[in-house]
């Protein structure tokens, strides 16, 4: 016995064998006692085998759709609604940061985005104003100090007590502009920098009224979603 | 039972059309795995992990046997969990008896129809021949797992693990070989009926 035959026999007794295969090997289990027995063998084992006790399935195999990671069918609407607050919510934060960076990119380069712009504005009225205003202190000095002067032989002691911090008063309003001449001339060198940061900071380049559409877009967007997605999973239970 | 119209429903994504197959297949799916295993909590989880896989790669289905489909994405899973014992070997915990000793056959398993020594009979037999299973070689077990424990045909079987007719009949054949060479080391527990008497290989 070969593992041919033994392959015919097993294909034998599942009657897959071709009718003339089939016939030629009925014909030598007719005269071969060793083939009718291991014939006899295999459908033994088969048997066997048949007759293992079919178990039943522990439980049922089901499947749920977390599963398998089903989610609801959402609306037709879902995939705008989402594209808009994705966008909105990245316009909004890029708002903020173009907003806040502008004032160091224009400290950062002077020619560059008209960043040069507001310091030459700002300096600008600063050097105009210092002369006049030295001017105007000037011209008024005088004029206080002259009524002190002709009022002062009239009051008595007790007077002049009295006007002496009226009198400094207007000496010191005198000696300031007279520092501020002072000043003023020098308004191009040193004084420069310092009327420039006073000045108030830039207009923020894009408005905050944008910034808060771009807010209420995607605040809106993100409700409507959970809402969408909410009443998609009630459906479809 | 409409198998196509179920299999066509849940091709376009419906689970209660595909959890009917289920339960239709469930048994067979759940038993082949026990034998290509032989472990019940190991052939529950190749189970339920075939029909997971089934659902999800339903689409792939061409039409022919939707058995024999069912029964390839099950020996995957069952190939994949005996790949994941080779990796990480464990040590199964059988029930113990009052004495400390393990139960080879607990209780819950029983058939209430058989009486005592009937059903301990039938366990000896069960274990003897999942005991030569199990020494068989996977392409071979395979094979008689499905022609012979699940009565499908060799072109099922074919296309369920992708091999060519003659491939299906030389395993077999061998496989039915080695399995009587196993189960004449139990002749004493087999029926007499079932008892094997000559030696094929001479």
């Amino acid at each position: 016995m070969n593992d041919h035959d033994l392959e015919l026999l097993s294909s034998y007794l599942d009657g897959q064998l071709s009718l003339s295969d089939s016939a030629r090997l009925e014909s030598r289990l007719k005269s071969d006692g060793r083939l009718v027995s291991a014939l006899d063998d295999l459908r033994a084992a088969r048997t066997l085998l048949r007759q293992l006790p079919k178990r039943r399935a522990p439980r049922n195999f089901t499947l749920t759709r977390k599963m398998v990671g089903l989610n609801p069918p959402l609306p037709r609407s879902y995939p705008a609604f989402r594209f808009a607050t994705v966008v909105a919510t990245l316009l909004f934060f890029f708002t903020f940061g173009v907003n806040a960076l502008a004032p160091q990119l224009a400290q950062m380069s002077p020619f560059g985005m008209g960043g040069g712009g507001p310091e030459i504005f700002s300096a600008a009225p600063a050097a105009t104003e210092a002369p006049a205003f030295a001017e105007a202190a000037a011209t008024e000095a005088p004029a206080t100090e002259a009524p002190a002067a002709t009022e002062a032989p009239l009051q008595s002691a007790s007077d002049l007590a009295t006007l002496m911090p009226a009198t400094q008063e207007s000496a010191r309003i005198a000696e300031t502009p007279m520092t501020k001449i002072g000043g003023a001339e020098n308004a191009g060198g040193v004084d420069q920098p310092q009327v420039a940061s006073e000045s108030p900071s830039p207009a923020p380049i894009i408005p905050s009224m944008w910034q808060s559409v771009f807010a209420v877009i995607a605040i809106l967007g993100a409700s409507l979603m959970a809402l969408l997605r909410r009443s998609a999973s009630n459906r479809w239970k | 039972m409409n198998e196509q119209a179920l299999i066509t429903d849940a091709q376009s994504g419906n689970l209660d059309a595909f959890n009917t197959l289920v339960l239709h297949y469930q048994d067979s799916v759940f038993n082949t795995a026990l034998r290509i295993l032989g472990d019940e909590d190991q052939a529950a989880d190749a189970s339920q992990e075939a029909f997971i896989s089934a659902f999800k790669s339903i689409s792939s289905f061409r039409g022919g046997s939707f058995k024999a489909w069912l029964m390839r994405t099950v020996t995957n899973a069952c190939y994949d969990e005996l790949r994941r014992q080779k990796r990480r070997p464990t040590t199964p915990l059988e029930p113990d008896t009052d004495d400390g000793e393990e139960m080879d056959s607990p209780r819950w398993l029983a058939d209430p129809n058989m009486t005592p020594a009937q059903q301990a009979e039938a366990d000896e037999v069960e274990h003897a021949i999942q005991h030569c299973l199990d020494n068989l070689p996977l392409d071979f077990k395979t094979v008689v797992v499905m022609a012979d424990i699940q009565g499908m045909d060799y072109t099922e079987v074919a296309a369920a693990i992708r091999a060519p007719l003659g491939t299906i009949k030389s395993r077999l054949a061998r496989a039915r070989l080695r399995l009587r060479e196993c189960l004449q080391g139990f002749a004493e527990l087999l029926p007499a009926s079932y008892r094997l008497t000559t030696d094929i290989t001479q």
